[in-house]
């Protein structure tokens, strides 16, 4: 494929990230649930959208909370008895590829299935990008995103350029 | 041009519409789009292809696959050379120059081919027996020689000019082969539901099918299959796809070639290695036609049954006119049928005392002359086959032939299900070797499990696709398969080594490997199949032996006067097939190599002179040109600018971990060998880690943000082991902890401002901040905005001077830093690149990662007190070993260097000025700078205990470049040891 159809464009990619306490997780999710207005994804690689706000769950404990562009962030106030919060407002840059050869990309990159359920829109998974670990969300029928660490981003970003070369 | 003299007028899947334009050592000939290029050569007359391995013999094509041991070519084109590719797999295309490989000056004329004359003396094991002697170096002689004479082909040395790609690729249903039993399968799991894909090594579809009349029941078969499964939406047929290796997890190594005869693709990777991850996996694999022992049976006309046939009914060339067939099987009568239909004078040499009457009948009805119980003893002919010399009930005759096909049976191909561990079986009723029992998630089906009928591996196949789908949970009804009964008869199997010729009998062609071989291995002792292959290098070839193991295999048991299966087999590892280097590097060379990471201050020291360097994965600077002409000049100018007045260093690359919860301050008691549960908030303390040896594992400093949060500082190096150490910790050791740790070393943009100027430079920096010495002590933090962006600032030194470690926002870095510089430039601020930055931690006595190297403990280290006599910490036991207090164990020191115009060196060994400095040493030098405090060189040292101790001299020894220095034994605090310019 001498010319793929697909585009990538690069954003910054604000997020908190929020961990429960094992033995109190219920009650943190409890907690957070109300806190941000909406439920949460149930297993690891699903997602929930709330105006502008999209909570996956990363890790049976952890979750991300991503916002869209010109989102302000929700004011969490995490019991410390429950779980902690941090920040990742700077850390993480947000690739959004888009098109109709994106799977064709995305096999070239990532160890992700574009067919499989767990890879459907509105599914997140971890994997890595050429050895660095990346998150798939999957935005459309042919569009995906991957946050990938800032330090990273343009050796990532040449990387995936480079596949119509 | 050549005649294509050997090509007959009608028949085969090549198009006579479209001539191909090639060249064999030099020589342009001309085949057709369908070839192969050894089908074109065949079609061209050419039957001496390439030489031999050991003893140069002459060499033809062998067989029409992957198997091929001897027509091995080079493709050389465009500068680039590729060695060691069957021709019996290159599929023919314009342009490809393809040379003949292991002979000079000419294929024809071979100088080493002399070797034969001297093969008495070249048996198994002659290497090792001859050039071991007359003293303990002589091999090192003799190898220069020994490398020149032997291999196989001849790498090019230029860089490889093709693009190579990696992909990755997920099925149900992953279906090995596209033979009969393949085809069916596919067809039956497609119709299940599952998500199919179809590897398949050639490229046309078919297996063994293609070996049929192009215009027979089988090809309408064949096409019929190939249209139903290309319609299909859920499957994904992968010709010129080799299944070189299976993995755990059902992950299938490919190789996919790029079609050669489409210049559209001309710019395309030339090869794809792709990752397939199958949830079932139906191995389809076939089965290759065993040769036959006998002397001189590698002659070039020697070719085995079913490729004779192969070439006849696929590409349309007769291989020879005179033809003798000898087998010990059914299966090579149907090529003798189809080469005496097509007009060759055939005689078969059946080894069976009485063929099958029904095959009897018609070779009666083909003018085909049977010879029963008859086998080949010898064969004459250079280049090519003339006589045979076969030996039967009636006694030795000789025959007249061109070409000599032979069929031993066959053996089942069980390579790649045996990579995963799968033990093959031999099966006596077929006489091989078939898959031992499979895992619920893989399947066979077809003749590589035995089932050597095309109507059996068709239903077989059918079983095996709708098993290996319903193991997917996809399980619609699949519609009954498609027949197709080629009337093969039972392959009734008879394998022995008859009496052969006083010619050499090859068991293995490629690495020239005969009887004698195997037999003189049997009377040394090498009994074991394992054993054997080691000491005559069987099976070791590029065809890994695919067509010789079961001769061999079948020789050592007759040796041995026992079964095939008390013998044993051998072990099957990846990869089948030769794989290109370049496949499995992808895309991953050059700049691609390995990722890169850049700090958010990267653009700007690009645009302001830095040079560059490499740093783990990190680019950092490593000294500014406006410094110095180099670096030596550099580093000590920016050393200067530190120590005078301010120097600016961009620390991003630092690990920066958020370790958080209510449990935190435990955590860290346990992960540090010092404490930090009585660490204020606000406070930063350096920590070392050790590992459960007792060694230590790498240091930094911890920050108490809050009662409940810390910030963790790593090296650059150990950033993510560090990371990786405390959740394997957490997760393990501990998981009641209630604690959270976070990478945040992308988060934030760190610099450090150092230097007795730092704090004036902070003042004007940030002027609403008070960082005075009362609102910021040593190793205090001050946490605050910066437009609008979170920012700490912790008062930390590395260099030994007052200094300031300041974090900010990433997307903010480069913003904070300009705004720094300016600020700064009143007071000669000046950055400076990791160089200057090891330099002075050098001139300080500070450890790092040449000390911190995984073998030095917190004694050797001169850090034992932190730990003191705290106990439950990681790695808090086996640090008091005995071992680790031995008086010998090596200590950190200073040296300096007290030899005028001389200089220290890192690596260094360490001698006592009156020994010969011979070995190891009792100690080395670690890092060295030139001091511009001292003026002369000083360094670090690991020196043991035991042999001299401060103020005395020991000699620096540095061979790389035959340096010897005289240095004295210091404290390896260099500078101020009172730490008064921490405070200034």
């Amino acid at each position: 494929m001498a010319s793929p159809d697909f585009s990538l464009s690069v954003a910054d990619c604000p997020l908190i990230q929020v961990d429960g306490w094992d033995g109190a997780l219920g009650q943190f999710e409890s907690s957070l649930s109300a806190s941000l207005g909406t439920k949460l994804p149930a297993s690891v690689g699903e997602t929930v959208r709330q105006k502008g706000l999209l909570v996956i769950r990363v890790a049976p404990r952890r979750l991300w909370l991503a916002l869209d562009d010109g989102i302000e962030a929700p004011s969490l106030a995490v019991d410390p008895d429950l779980g902690c919060s941090v920040s990742l407002d700077e850390g993480r840059v947000r690739f959004r590829m888009a098109g109709a050869d994106v799977a064709w990309v995305v096999s070239k990159c990532i160890t992700v299935d574009w067919r499989a359920p767990a890879a459907a829109p509105g599914r997140a998974v971890l994997t890595s990008l050429h050895h660095v670990p990346v998150l798939f969300l999957r935005t459309g029928d042919t569009a995906c995103e991957l946050i990938v660490p800032r330090s990273f981003s343009q050796s990532l970003s040449d990387w995936i350029s480079g596949l119509d070369c | 041009m050549s005649s294509n003299h050997k090509r007959l007028s009608m028949g085969g899947r090549i198009d006579r519409e479209q001539p191909v334009e090639f060249t064999f050592d030099g020589r342009s000939l001309i085949g057709y789009r369908g070839d192969t290029l050894a089908s074109a050569l065949l079609a061209n007359g050419v039957t001496l292809v390439g030489r031999s391995f050991k003893y140069h013999r002459p060499r033809g094509i062998f067989s029409a696959g992957p198997e091929e041991p001897n027509a091995l070519v080079t493709l050389a084109t465009a500068g680039k050379r590729e060695p060691n590719l069957p021709a019996t797999t290159l599929e023919l295309a314009d342009g490809i120059v393809a040379e003949s490989q292991n002979r000079w000056p000419s294929l024809a004329f071979d100088v080493q081919s002399v070797s034969g004359l001297f093969a008495p003396f070249l048996s198994a094991g002659f290497y090792y027996k001859t050039f071991m002697g007359p003293t303990r170096r002589a091999w090192m002689f003799y190898e220069h020689f020994i490398r020149k004479a032997a291999g196989l082909g001849r790498a090019g040395s230029d860089p490889d000019p093709d693009r190579y790609d990696i992909s990755q690729a997920f099925a149900d249903v992953a279906i090995v082969g596209g033979g009969p039993a393949g085809l069916s399968a596919a067809r039956a799991a497609a119709a299940a539901g599952a998500r199919v894909a179809l590897i398949e090594q050639d490229f046309l579809l078919g297996g063994q099918l293609l070996a049929e009349p192009s215009d027979s029941a089988a090809a309408a078969w064949l096409r019929q299959a190939e249209a139903e499964l290309e319609s299909s939406e859920t499957v994904t047929l992968m010709k010129r796809t080799t299944a070189f290796g299976i993995y755990d997890g059902n992950v299938i190594g490919l190789v996919e070639q790029r079609d050669p005869t489409n210049p559209q693709l001309a710019g395309e990777a030339r090869q794809t290695f792709t990752m397939l991850r199958a949830r079932s996996i139906v191995f389809a694999t076939g089965a290759i036609e065993r040769p036959m022992v006998f002397s001189n049976n590698d002659r070039p006309g020697v070719m085995l049954a079913s490729a004779a046939r192969t070439y006849l009914n696929r590409f349309a060339v007769l291989p020879g006119k005179k033809i003798i067939v000898a087998t010990t099987n059914d299966s090579a009568w149907r090529a003798v049928f189809d080469l005496a239909d097509a007009g060759a004078d055939v005689t078969v040499a059946d080894l069976r005392a009485a063929p099958p009457a029904a095959l009897a009948a018609e070779a009666a009805r083909l003018g085909v002359v049977v010879r029963a119980g008859t086998h080949i003893v010898d064969l004459r002919g250079g280049h090519a086959v003339r006589r045979a010399t076969l030996n039967g009930p009636d006694g030795q005759s000789e025959a007249s032939c061109d070409l000599v096909c032979v069929s031993g049976g066959w053996s089942p191909t069980v390579h790649l299900t045996s990579h995963l561990g799968v033990k093959p079986q031999y099966h006596d009723d077929i006489g091989g070797f078939v898959p031992g029992a499979f895992p619920a998630d893989r399947f066979g089906a077809g003749s590589m499990m035995g089932n050597y009928s095309t109507a059996g591996a068709i239903e077989d196949g059918h079983r095996a696709g709708t098993e290996a789908a319903s193991f997917c949970g996809k399980s619609a009804p699949a519609p009954t398969p498609s027949k197709l009964d080629l009337g093969e008869t039972a392959t009734a199997l008879l394998f022995e080594i008859p009496s052969v010729g006083r010619g050499k009998a090859f068991v293995d062609f490629q690495m020239d490997v005969t009887t004698g071989d195997v037999e003189l291995a049997h009377r040394e002792g090498y009994e074991s199949v394992e054993h054997l292959k080691r000491y005559t290098t069987l099976g070791m070839g590029t065809d890994q032996g695919k067509t010789s193991n079961f001769a061999a295999l079948a020789s050592m048991a007759t040796l041995r006067n026992a079964t095939i299966p008390e013998t044993g087999a051998t072990t099957f590892r990846p990869p089948y097939t030769a794989v290109a280097l370049g496949a499995l590097a992808g895309r991953a060379i050059g700049h691609h190599f390995k990722p890169i990471r850049r700090t958010p201050m990267d653009g700007w020291h690009m645009a302001n002179g830095a040079e560059m360097l490499e740093v783990g994965l990190w680019m950092r600077p490593y000294f500014y040109r406006q410094s110095g002409l180099d670096v030596n000049e550099a580093y000590v100018a920016e050393m200067r600018s530190v120590r005078q007045a301010a120097g600016l260093m961009d620390i991003s690359t630092l690990g920066k971990i958020d370790v958080q919860g209510p449990d935190a301050a435990i955590f860290l008691d346990r992960i540090y060998a010092n404490g930090f549960a009585k660490l204020p908030v606000g406070r930063a303390r350096y920590g070392v880690m050790l590992r459960d040896d007792g060694i230590v594992f790498d240091d930094g400093t911890t920050t108490r943000l809050a009662e409940n949060r810390f910030f963790m500082t790593t090296s650059t190096a150990k950033a993510a082991d560090v990371l990786s150490r405390l959740e394997f910790l957490l997760d393990t050791a501990w998981p009641d902890l209630r604690v959270a740790v976070t990478s945040v070393s992308d988060e934030w943009a760190a610099m450090s401002v150092a230097g007795p100027k730092s704090r004036a430079i902070l003042s004007a920096a940030f002027p609403a901040l008070d960082v005075s010495d009362a609102a910021l002590a040593h190793m205090g933090l001050l946490e605050s905005e910066w437009q609008g962006r979170a920012l700490r600032i912790l008062r930390l030194s590395y260099s030994g001077e007052r200094a300031y470690e300041i974090y900010v926002g990433a997307t903010a870095g480069e913003q904070l830093w300009t705004h720094l510089l300016e600020a700064g430039r009143p007071f000669d601020l000046k950055p400076y690149g990791v160089e200057a930055l090891g330099a002075l931690r050098v001139e300080k006595g500070h450890v790092a990662g040449p000390e911190i190297d995984g073998r030095t403990t917190l004694d050797d280290l001169g850090l034992g007190r932190m730990a003191g006599k705290r106990t439950g910490f990681v790695g808090d036991v086996l640090r008091r070993r005995p071992a680790f207090q031995a008086p010998d164990r090596q200590r950190l020191v200073g040296l300096e260097c007290i030899e005028e115009g001389k200089r220290l060196r890192g690596g260094a060994i360490l001698f006592l000025p009156d020994e010969k400095p011979y070995g190891h040493g009792h100690g080395r030098v670690t890092s060295v700078t030139f001091s511009p405090e001292r003026g002369h060189y000083v360094g670090l040292a690991l020196l043991a205990g035991d042999v001299a101790s401060e103020g005395s001299e020991v000699v620096a020894v540095y061979p790389m470049k035959a340096e010897t220095v005289r240095a004295r034994i210091v404290s390896p605090v260099f500078l101020d040891s009172q730490g008064e310019r921490l405070h200034g």
